[in-house]
């Protein structure tokens, strides 16, 4: 016989049921249901059959927990503990009803304890695995959602399957405002920053008269990731032209350093150490749209700086600064008869260096280390002192 | 309509820094855009339908 949900617990009082003397072809009595009991059961059961149990109890396929156990077995063990716990406080389904009572009640306790004192490490370990992925991909379908209920006014409501679609379509768009940022901040910063900025005009005058005639919301983020994209590298001073790569200058005389040290992106070197620099002041100008700008100086030349840099950092000798915006002016005057360079750097995302040779700048092994010299270590712009 | 005025405000803005009219960075971009922004979900929020 199939009962009605296609499960076995569902039959049992059928079979048990006195129906003697009633004519089955006319009525059929509903036998009363037995409160459902989470057990251990013997049919189809693999090991202690908890996950057996697990599926007639929540009316699924006992596939779903074997397939959840052994994922978190192998996810730092914990699917292996909780199946033994679990192996220990669900009863067997030959036992009685009652819950466990007396000795055997507090051995299972005292077993479920002592389980859990062996195994907190692998349980902390898949613990943090599991959240590890898990938030994330919260995080995710949250955010999906959040830009799908912006878009189109659907809100979370709804099924999972509802809910799962719109999380897919939400972040559908956020990867398109993604691909449009980048392609925004990349014409921006090789110098379309009108045309953008136009394109961007144009979005809100349609969003604009969209208000009167057809609403575009779905025109708002997009315009937005644009704008947003394009003002970064317009607030960074980022500049792509120059090139990609790293650039070593060494100029051999003063009149090699007229002409502006310029590149897109990587690490531009401009070493003065053997460049024959005249006294008095000396100009030079570097820029770089992301990256490293190193400029190295003789020991007997002054150095006045003048630096900006959109996103990182500048050091200049025991001086550092760093974040956004940061503007670096620094103009002390050299004693007579010394060289005094005039540096005027601007970085868009990157890092500003300053020193005497390159081992005085690789002491702290990284770009955008924000902290300070370290000690025994304290360079100074030692062509400024008499 | 306050999506679209914001918008425009952006872009208004950009096109002033390329002109060299306005030195964009980030001490002014930060609060223009958060207040953009929190124009358009203020906007978003009031007019969606109860």
């Amino acid at each position: 016989m199939t009962s009605p949900r296609g499960h076995s617990q569902w039959e049992k009082p059928l079979h048990r049921g006195n129906l003697s003397g009633v004519n089955e072809t006319t009525t059929q009595q509903i036998p009363p249901q037995e409160p459902r009991r989470l057990v251990r059961v013997k049919e189809g059961r693999v090991l202690g059959g908890v996950a057996a149990g697990l599926g007639r109890y929540f009316n699924l396929d006992p596939i779903i927990f074997r397939i959840g156990a052994i994922v978190l077995v192998l996810v730092g063990g914990a699917g292996l503990i909780a199946y033994l716990a679990a192996w220990l406080l669900i009863p067997d389904e030959d036992a009685p009803g009652e819950p466990a009572a007396g000795r055997n009640r507090w051995l299972v306790i005292a077993g479920v304890v002592l389980l859990l004192c062996v195994s907190w490490p692998f349980l902390l370990g898949g613990g943090l695995l599991v959240a590890g992925l898990v938030i994330p991909l919260a995080v995710l379908v949250v955010a999906g959602v959040l830009v799908w209920w912006f878009v189109s006014g659907e809100g979370p409501a709804g099924n999972a399957g509802e809910v799962a679609r719109r999380a897919a379509l939400g972040l559908l768009i956020l990867f398109v405002c993604g691909l449009i940022a980048i392609g925004g901040a990349w014409a921006a910063a090789a110098g379309g920053e009108t045309v953008v900025a136009i394109i961007v005009i144009v979005a809100g005058a349609a969003i604009l008269a969209g208000a009167f005639i057809r609403p575009v919301r779905w025109l708002i983020l997009p315009a937005v990731a644009l704008a947003l994209a394009a003002g970064t590298v317009s607030a960074a001073g980022l500049d792509l032209h120059g090139g990609v790569g790293d650039r070593d200058y060494r100029p051999a005389t003063a009149a090699e350093l007229d002409d502006e040290f310029q590149l897109g992106v990587g690490q531009l070197v401009v070493d003065l150490r053997q460049t024959d620099l005249p006294r008095g002041d000396v100009p030079l100008k570097v820029r770089l749209g992301i990256g490293e700008t190193r400029v190295l100086v003789p020991r007997n030349v002054c150095v006045a700086t003048d630096a900006q840099v959109g996103i990182g950092e500048v050091r200049t000798f025991d001086r550092h600064s760093g974040g956004l915006d940061v503007d670096v002016q620094d103009r002390p005057d050299a004693p007579p008869a010394r060289t005094r360079l005039l540096l005027d750097a601007n970085v868009g995302i990157g890092a500003l260096r300053i020193g005497h040779s390159n081992a005085d700048l690789d002491y702290a092994g990284a770009n955008f280390d924000f902290g300070p010299h370290p000690p025994g270590l304290v360079e100074q712009n030692s062509g400024c002192v008499a | 309509m306050v999506a679209g005025a914001a918008v425009v405000a952006l872009g208004v803005l950009l096109l002033l820094d390329a002109g060299g009219t306005l030195d964009l960075h980030f001490g002014v971009l930060g609060p223009v855009v958060c207040a953009a922004l929190g124009a358009i979900l203020l906007a978003s929020g009031l007019s969606r339908p109860r």
